[in-house]
């Protein structure tokens, strides 16, 4: 019989469990997908354009095809085809090894007919700008607009006009997207992706080689990194599988470098905002009108949602995608949230200012009624302010004189995160005690094989440690793509039902051989050991050597109740600005989250941590600049594409909110949430302690003196 | 990169005869090796400098002078008290370049010849960056950690090497070898400003080496400030070193030099008078920094900079007789 509710009381669901690979990946004994080199390998490199905007007049591999090693090439974009920015694909090369592979690609010739590009925002929206796409560069939405905001405008007691806006990010996925592909014989492809979506990919590969997808597998026993940036093979990774195809089978390898990881590995597009807000003197904010815009490349996908979390009577708002020669956006933890979040929440700081209302109170003052989330929004607030200290450290804006300044700054946030019902895991428990799980899920970083395992051993009354937690093969029963929150969510409730099915059945089928023929439901599991009736009997080893030659096996489906979604959230930031320099300090976050029943805290804090650790680096360092002149990206690395070290990262407070409420929730996904909130809430902070706002994100020294400057208070 | 002969020299004699047209010298291999690796340099022949045993080490005290050799590890010059005691400008400049790898790796003749970070070079577009129209690419584009002196000219990248600062402000002599044996000059007079792309940015000769450079011995107070993004691993924005002498509690004489400023460590002439004659106090200081920042024509996006050196050439005075008035 499928739960349809979680155990109330556990032990080690809601406890602290370290990951079962955790020593592997810290120790580099984990083998990644990019770290496979199955006998044979050839190593792929991609040809990718330097121009923003060009037609490929000719290309010739004659040479190329002649040098040492070199043993396939596939051309991506021939004669004829348009490239429409720095480090879109033209051709890839395999060859022996990565050298060889690499001097091949340069001794490609091609010929470009340059075409007028528009690289930049400013550039593409510039009247009688280059087309991108036809059809024009500004794609304007269809305006949104309820209730009457300028009659509401008429009545306020005050109102701010202001302009924010943050820049393209970059994924930058430590492992870089790619994936080894096999033919194995003649209708069999091996791949070895760094995924979020194992099926996905498989389905990709066997689509664009036409064979069956039963004949594909994908692996992905742990992976670097995808942050929303890999769901599916890619050219590069289909090009890989049809170059291994030319060779004979050999494997091919193509993970892109760093430059192109930056290039075309996706981002998180910029947003920009002119905006107007107006409140009463109690708080209430009365009205909102909006002109935003973005890029997302050559791509759409720069929407954001606005009004965020706040419940706004009268708003209109205008939202228009603008398209540049620029890699296109993918979906960027959390999509579009955290761009919704600097705009909303820097307005409503600036109204706050001008209205001389705590930021706090404005907040509490505008949540939506009828929302589930206000009341968790209201609990949350008051552990947060207590954590940062609100009450003995704020001081409004504009009242701090000298050169160090401290500041504090607050933003709420919201995710849906619920699972898919249609996923399933296996579960086969061996005459030998072994207990097998198996999913085409993979761990995108949240844990997940440590979460089935929990779920595993909490039911069999073992350690995680004793499960067989098998998951990143395509082959395996179906399993959720990591995207949105949804993994754990969708993934626990199949493996609980899977555990509990193949309990009672091994009751079922050892009851008969036990002393005293006790019935199935007599049997109990605990610490290791079958017990009848409540008395330990003997080892669940030896009970499971009852079993006999063919092993129990289940498939887990989902049930309801075990599962939920919707999350609030609230983070606050200490700062602390030198004046003088600009330069900003952290001196601590603080993250509260609410998001059901946790699973394994350990993992859920590394979540959240690893969340706020990226709202950081978008609050205070990351930007893909680009050259109008030349239309290419300048800091496509580590080094100038600036991310932050050990010793940028403050102390961090993470506050698990769980009352017993939210445990009755179930199961609701957190990769999302934590990152939404941090870069508003350092932006906000930033403009407490210097008295003024800092337009634009990130909160470097070049920004925050800008602003300085502005105000005449530099 | 591009395949290259190597040759590991053993000594300076082999180092310098290795270092025939189109070769390249390799230290620490910090900034060459990425150089070779973005095909912004691809030299022939790579001549390895590291197990040069005559290249490494710092001799004399800070009485007498100091020499250090140019293969000496920056964590090498760390560790070494006298820098630490009577070079504090050296000391805390070396201490914030890189990681704690990357000073295990890098030379003092490493950082000083190294090459710009203006992402425009490092694209591959040259010191000077036009395109194919004549438009200055550095100059029109992203300038933002571009120069803010000296902006008339062509090269408006920002000097990169930060030990060149306190070098020039201690007075230290650079001493190059080569094919005609040596000549020894002051640390400033290594660096050049290229009109062209195909001039270099700096004064050796090809198949010269930087041997070591010789600091005087220790006479008055110094001391650096350095304004950075990051914490962790960055290149300063705008940093300054200061060595003044006294006559009581009166800066006699006064060498200060800046960082991120212009194509060249950026000697500020007007910061030195200003501060010559006074004590150093917050209010003379602040003067200084005034000083220092008139003429300053920074480009579109860099007008920041001009705030920051006020900042900096005060703190770095300020530093310099261990007033740090910031921090309270």
């Amino acid at each position: 019989m499928a739960a349809n509710s979680w155990p109330e009381q556990t032990k080690l669901i809601n406890t602290r469990i370290p990951r079962l690979d955790g020593i592997a990946k810290a120790s580099g004994k984990a083998k990644y997908p990019s770290d496979e080199r199955p006998d044979g390998m050839l190593f792929g490199v991609v040809l990718y354009s330097l121009h923003p905007h060009a037609r490929i007049k000719s290309l010739d591999t004659t040479v190329a095809e002649k040098m040492a090693g070199v043993k396939a090439i596939e051309v991506i974009a021939g004669p004829g085809k348009i490239v429409r920015y720095h480090g879109d694909d033209i051709a890839i090369v395999a060859a022996e090894t990565e050298e060889q592979a690499r001097d091949a690609v340069r001794a490609i010739k091609v010929e470009y007919e340059i075409l007028p590009h528009a690289a930049t925002e400013l550039q593409a929206m510039a009247a009688n700008a280059p087309e991108v796409v036809k059809g024009g560069n500004v794609r304007k939405g269809r305006a949104q607009i309820t209730g009457k905001p300028d009659d509401a405008f008429a009545k306020a007691d005050g109102m701010i006009e202001a302009a924010y806006s943050v820049p393209v990010v970059t994924h930058v996925c430590l492992e870089t997207h790619g994936l080894t592909a096999r033919w194995d014989d003649k209708n069999h492809i091996t791949a070895w992706a760094s995924t979020q979506a194992v099926t996905a990919t498989a389905n990709e590969l066997a689509e664009s080689n036409e064979i069956p997808v039963s004949n594909v597998t994908v692996l992905t026993e742990v992976m670097g990194g995808g942050f929303g940036s890999k769901f599916g093979a890619d050219i590069w990774g289909t090009s890989a599988a049809r170059l291994s195809k030319k060779v004979n089978g050999r494997p091919v390898k193509i993970f892109l470098d760093r430059i192109q990881e930056h290039l075309a590995g996706g981002n998180r597009p910029s947003a920009s905002a002119k905006i107007k807000l107006a409140g009463t003197k109690d708080g209430k904010i009365t009205a909102m009108v909006a002109q935003t815009h973005g890029t997302g490349g050559v791509a759409r996908g720069a929407q954001f949602p606005l009004p965020y979390v706040y419940s706004i009577a009268n708003f209109s708002r205008e939202h228009s995608d603008v398209f540049v020669n620029g890699g296109n956006a993918r979906a960027m933890r959390a999509p579009g949230h955290p761009e919704g979040c600097i705009i909303m929440e820097s307005a409503i700081d600036d109204l706050a200012a001008k209205l001389g209302l705590d930021p706090v109170e404005i907040r509490k003052a505008n949540l939506a009624p009828a929302d589930f989330r206000t009341k968790i929004y209201l609990d949350e607030i008051a552990i947060g302010a207590e954590l940062i200290g609100w009450k003995q450290n704020f001081k409004p804006r504009g009242t701090q004189k000298g050169i160090m300044r401290r500041g504090l700054g607050l933003a709420l946030h919201q995710w849906g995160g619920g699972g898919a019902n249609d996923k399933q895991v296996s579960c086969t428990i061996s005459s030998d005690s072994t207990i097998e799980l198996k999913s085409a899920t993979q761990d995108i970083g949240t844990g997940i094989r440590t979460v089935l395992a929990i779920i595993a051993a909490e039911v069999f009354g073992l350690k995680p440690t004793d499960i067989k937690s098998n998951i990143g093969n395509s082959t395996f029963p179906p399993g959720q793509s990591s995207g949105g929150s949804t993994t754990t969510p969708s993934m626990s409730p199949p493996c609980y039902n899977a555990c509990l099915e193949a309990r009672d059945e091994l009751f079922k089928k050892i009851a008969p051989s036990l002393p005293g023929s006790p019935s199935a439901t007599d049997l109990s599991l605990a610490d290791g050991q079958l017990l009848i009736k409540g008395q330990p009997a003997m080892s669940f080893k030896d009970a499971c050597r009852k079993i006999g030659m063919n092993s129990i096996s289940t498939l887990g489906k989902s049930s309801p109740g075990l599962a939920s979604n919707g999350v609030g959230g609230v983070q606050f930031v200490d700062v602390t600005v030198d004046t003088e320099t600009g330069v900003v300090k952290l001196n601590k976050i603080v993250a509260v989250q609410d998001s059901g029943l946790i699973i394994d805290k350990l993992t859920w804090e590394s979540q959240v941590l690893g969340g706020v650790i990226g709202g950081l680096n978008y609050g205070m360092f990351e930007e893909r600049i680009v050259d109008p002149t030349s239309g290419r990206m300048l800091n496509p690395d580590m080094e100038l594409y600036q991310l932050a070290g050990a010793s940028d990262i403050p102390e961090i407070i993470v506050h698990a909110y769980e009352p017993a409420d939210q445990k009755k929730r179930g199961v609701i996904g957190i990769g999302e949430p934590p990152t939404i909130g941090t870069a508003a809430a350092i932006g906000n902070a930033v403009s407490n302690a210097i008295g003024v706002r800092v337009t634009h994100w990130p909160m470097t020294p070049m920004n925050v003196l800008n602003a300085l400057a502005q105000e005449g208070k530099a | 990169m591009k395949a290259f002969e190597y040759v590991g020299a053993k000594s300076v004699d082999q180092a310098v005869k290795a270092l025939t047209s189109g070769s390249a010298a390799m230290a620490g291999g910090t900034d060459l090796i990425n150089r070779m690796k973005d095909y912004v340099t691809s030299p022939d022949r790579v001549v390895y400098l590291n197990d040069v045993k005559e290249l490494a080490g710092i001799s004399g005290d800070s009485g007498t002078g100091l020499t250090i050799l140019s293969g000496t590890r920056l964590s090498d010059l760390l560790a070494n008290d006298s820098i630490k005691k009577s070079y504090p400008a050296l000391w805390q400049t070396a201490s914030e370049v890189g990681t704690p790898q990357i000073r295990n790796m890098a030379t003092i003749g490493g950082n000083l010849m190294q090459h710009p970070r203006c992402w425009y070079y490092r694209s591959g577009f040259g010191l000077i960056p036009k395109s194919s129209d004549g438009k200055h690419m550095l100059r029109e584009g992203d300038n933002r950690y571009a120069s803010i002196f000296m902006t008339d000219g062509d090269a408006l990248y920002a000097h990169p090497s930060s030990l060149a600062i306190p070098l020039i402000a201690l007075g230290a002599k650079a001493t190059l070898i080569g094919p005609d044996g040596e000549r020894t000059m002051d640390v400033a007079e290594l660096y050049k400003v290229p009109t062209s792309n195909t001039e270099s940015p700096f004064a050796s000769r090809p198949g010269e080496i930087l041997k070591s450079v010789s600091v005087p011995a220790a006479a008055g107070k110094n001391g650096s400030f350095e304004a950075r993004h990051k914490q962790a691993h960055d290149w300063p924005l705008v940093m300054a070193s200061a060595s003044l002498t006294f006559s009581g509690d009166t800066v006699s004489d006064a060498r200060v030099v800046v960082y991120g400023v212009a194509p060249l460590p950026w000697r500020s002439k007007a910061a030195e008078e200003a501060i010559k004659g006074k004590s150093v106090t917050l209010d003379s200081a602040r003067a200084a920094g005034s000083a220092a920042a008139e003429g300053a024509k920074p480009l579109s996006m860099n007008g920041y900079k001009v705030a920051m050196l006020k900042t900096v050439i005060t703190r770095t005075l300020c530093v310099t007789v261990g007033n740090r008035y910031w921090e309270v």
